[in-house]
């Protein structure tokens, strides 16, 4: 079967790419005009807030529900043109993962297998030994534990040896040491040259583990981008302990540096503007020096994805 | 397990993944999950041949205790109760519970989502459940008519029972029967059904009168008079008794015979089979499972039954659209007529609304395209 004509290969880079994508309910929209493009081989985080929109978008793009409009593609095949074609690679667990609890989990991954291609139910026994599911296996799913079952949705993700994964909330319901061994089997599938999409609203499991992220808002993507570029843009805090606040705040006000200062308990505290070089660390502390201030201490702190995700949503000290 | 980098992406081609058709290996699958739902297969195994076989257990083991209180466990007339009584109704619903489970169970528990992310055809996820389903409610049903059939033969009555009359020898021609009629003129009057139609009041009619003395009644000026028949009276009556219920008789039998047995094993079968895609239709349609349950349960046992022998002059044609009254009016000779008993076999029924052999097999043809293209076209709509 042809797939490489130019309609259904849009673009060979990207996992996941969508243009202009709109899904509504009624007056509501809760897909609004989605611009994405995740690597290949990237982990790719897809963060926002409860009803931003994150798991309709999923819905969308693996052909649960139907877009209103715009394109999109996976794994270079036009979607839902060739969505049969696209999908044979890939793994999806959308919302949380639900099985048939009077089978097993190695019976409800047979049923899946079973409309897979002739190979995946071979990769079962794997699949499972991947998720640390072997010993339980042919134990019913009604006795799983809420973090069994998101490890048999993983399983089931595997049984397509996809390449690109959609992982939706995954690490719901899991204990700290299960939301470890999610972290680190995510990183494995990307060092192994899979496409991991990780939607979420834990800020800080998206900052460990992925290497791009889109935010989303209302059905918006925000900003998207690597996370180490998104927090370039982020204002510079300096805070500086020292011996006389206020003589301090006069000797750094008489130097013009480009940051509001304010005075706290024993130092000061000082913000710089995005992209600032971060040799101003050291202008500040020799302007102190120079001035007979004793410096005790100097951090500087980059903005968090968490307080600059709540910033960008517009959402600091307001309820989620 | 490989990686990508290891494997290009497979022709969807390969696996056929877009064509409506299941493939096997989901037909077996989908089995598996409907034959491992417990409480479900043990409810529909006790319905279908639990009933039958304690019914049955019970009559041999009372025949056996007290031989002379308690008549043979099996039989014809036992088979035709069982059957048309019982199973025909029985295992309509056993099969729509099933459909309708087939139809609904992957929604409400999930996995229709995980199924449609393979990027299987959804039509083909559909079909999966259809020969899964007829894998167990064919097999399942099979067993029951094959217990009922089996006891009725082997427990099968000696001496034949018609219309009460005991002894009446087995297998006679016509001819044979109003002789033995002629031989036996009062027990064949007082026992045997028989229709006076009209006719002049000299002549008189002959009946059975009190403590089984035939008399022959003859009515002047609106009086009627009765008089003891004469032999040959009884003996004209008993002839045309005989001659009414032949066709009867001549479909009585000490046990059901194998050819009957057969057609009415694929009978109830037909009706089995429409009745689980009726309900795999309806609940894939409605998207659940209990609604569509109670509604053919409903219409098997009320609405088929009132308005398959209740003609509704301007209605007519759409009660002859009833996928019961198709069936019914395809049901092998010999049996009595379903859905409240036939008038031929002393049932309080009237007659079942009239309807052709060629109008019956298209509504049923009808009814089994209708709902299976309406729950494919829901699956293939539906949000997952």
């Amino acid at each position: 079967m042809s797939v490489t004509t130019s309609d259904e290969a849009l673009s060979d880079s990207y996992a996941l790419e969508t243009h202009g994508l709109i899904k509504r309910f009624g007056a509501s929209t809760a897909v609004d005009g989605v611009d994405l493009r995740v690597p290949r081989g990237s982990a790719f985080g897809y963060l926002g807030p409860n009803g931003a929109g994150k798991t309709t978008l999923i819905r969308v793009l693996l052909g649960l529900t139907r877009a209103d409009g715009g394109s999109m593609s996976l794994l270079g095949y036009s979607v839902p043109r060739h969505r049969d074609q696209a999908l044979v690679r890939v793994g999806a667990i959308v919302d949380e993962p639900r099985f048939s609890g009077h089978l097993t989990g190695r019976q409800n991954l047979q049923i899946l297998a079973a409309a897979r291609e002739p190979e995946a139910p071979g990769r079962i026994d794997a699949s499972l030994e991947r998720v640390g599911l072997s010993h339980r296996a042919n134990d019913r799913v009604s006795k799983y534990s809420m973090g069994m079952r998101q490890r048999l949705g993983v399983a089931s993700c595997l049984l397509g040896d996809p390449q690109l994964l959609i992982l939706d909330e995954p690490m719901n319901g899991l204990d700290p040491a299960g939301m470890q061994d999610m972290r680190a089997m995510i990183r494995s599938f990307v060092a192994e040259g899979r496409t991991v999409v990780l939607s979420s609203h834990l800020l800080d499991e998206i900052e460990r583990t992925c290497d791009a992220v889109a935010i989303v808002d209302h059905g918006k993507v925000i900003r998207q981008g690597p996370i180490a570029e998104l927090l370039a843009g982020t204002p510079l805090e300096l805070q500086v302990e020292c011996s006389t606040p206020p003589h301090a705040l006069a000797l750094l006000k008489e130097t013009n540096l480009d940051a509001a200062i304010s005075v706290n308990d024993g130092g000061l505290t000082l913000v710089f503007a995005a992209n600032t070089n971060r040799e101003v660390i050291a202008e500040v502390n020799r302007v102190l020096v120079e001035g007979g201030v004793s410096v005790y201490r100097l951090q500087a702190d980059q903005a968090s994805l968490e307080s600059w995700f709540l910033e960008v949503t517009s959402r600091l000290g307001g309820p989620e | 397990m490989t990686t990508t980098a290891e494997v290009a992406i497979a022709p969807a081609a390969r696996d056929r993944r877009g064509s409506p058709l299941p493939t096997g290996a989901m037909i077996m699958t989908r089995f598996m999950d409907l034959r491992k739902r417990r409480g479900l297969m043990i409810a529909l195994i006790v319905v279908n041949i639990g009933l039958p076989s304690v019914f049955l257990a019970v009559r041999l083991i009372a025949h056996a205790v007290a031989p002379h209180s308690y008549g043979p466990a099996g039989g014809y007339s036992i088979f035709e109760d069982l059957i048309a009584g019982l199973m025909y109704v029985f295992g309509f619903i056993v099969a729509a519970t099933l459909g309708c489970t087939a139809g609904s169970v992957d929604l409400s528990e999930g996995m229709f989502r995980h199924l449609v992310v393979t990027g299987r055809s959804r039509l083909a996820l559909y079909f999966a459940r259809v020969p899964a389903g007829l894998m167990i409610i064919v097999p399942m049903i099979a067993i029951g008519v094959i217990v009922v059939c089996s006891v009725c033969v082997a427990a099968a009555p000696t001496k034949l029972s018609f219309d009460g009359i005991k002894n009446v020898p087995v297998g006679l021609s016509r001819q044979g029967f109003v002789s033995w009629a002629e031989e036996h003129p009062r027990t064949t009057i007082c026992q045997m059904g028989y229709f006076y139609r009209k006719q002049p009041s000299s002549t008189p009619q002959v009946t059975c009168g009190r403590d089984n003395q035939v008399v022959a009644v003859t009515t002047t000026s609106g009086v009627p008079t009765a008089t003891p028949a004469t032999t040959s009276e009884m003996r004209a009556q008993a002839v045309k008794s005989a001659n009414q219920n032949y066709a009867s008789y001549a479909t009585t039998f000490l046990s059901p015979p194998l050819k009957l047995m057969i057609e009415t094993g694929l009978w109830v079968e037909l009706w089995a089979i429409v009745g689980f895609l009726v309900g795999l239709g309806l609940s894939s349609l409605m998207g659940q499972r209990t609604v569509p349950v109670v509604l053919l349960i409903v219409y098997e046992v009320i609405i088929t039954p009132l308005f398959a022998r209740s003609p509704i002059p301007h209605l007519i044609n759409a009660q002859r659209a009833l996928v019961g009254l198709a069936v019914a009016h395809i049901e092998p000779s010999g049996l009595p007529a379903v859905f409240g008993g036939g008038a031929a076999r002393g049932g309080g029924g009237g007659a079942l609304i009239s309807e052709s052999t060629t109008v019956a097999v298209v509504v049923i043809v009808a009814w089994i395209v209708v709902w299976t293209a309406l729950g494919a076209w829901r699956m293939a709509t539906r949000d997952a």
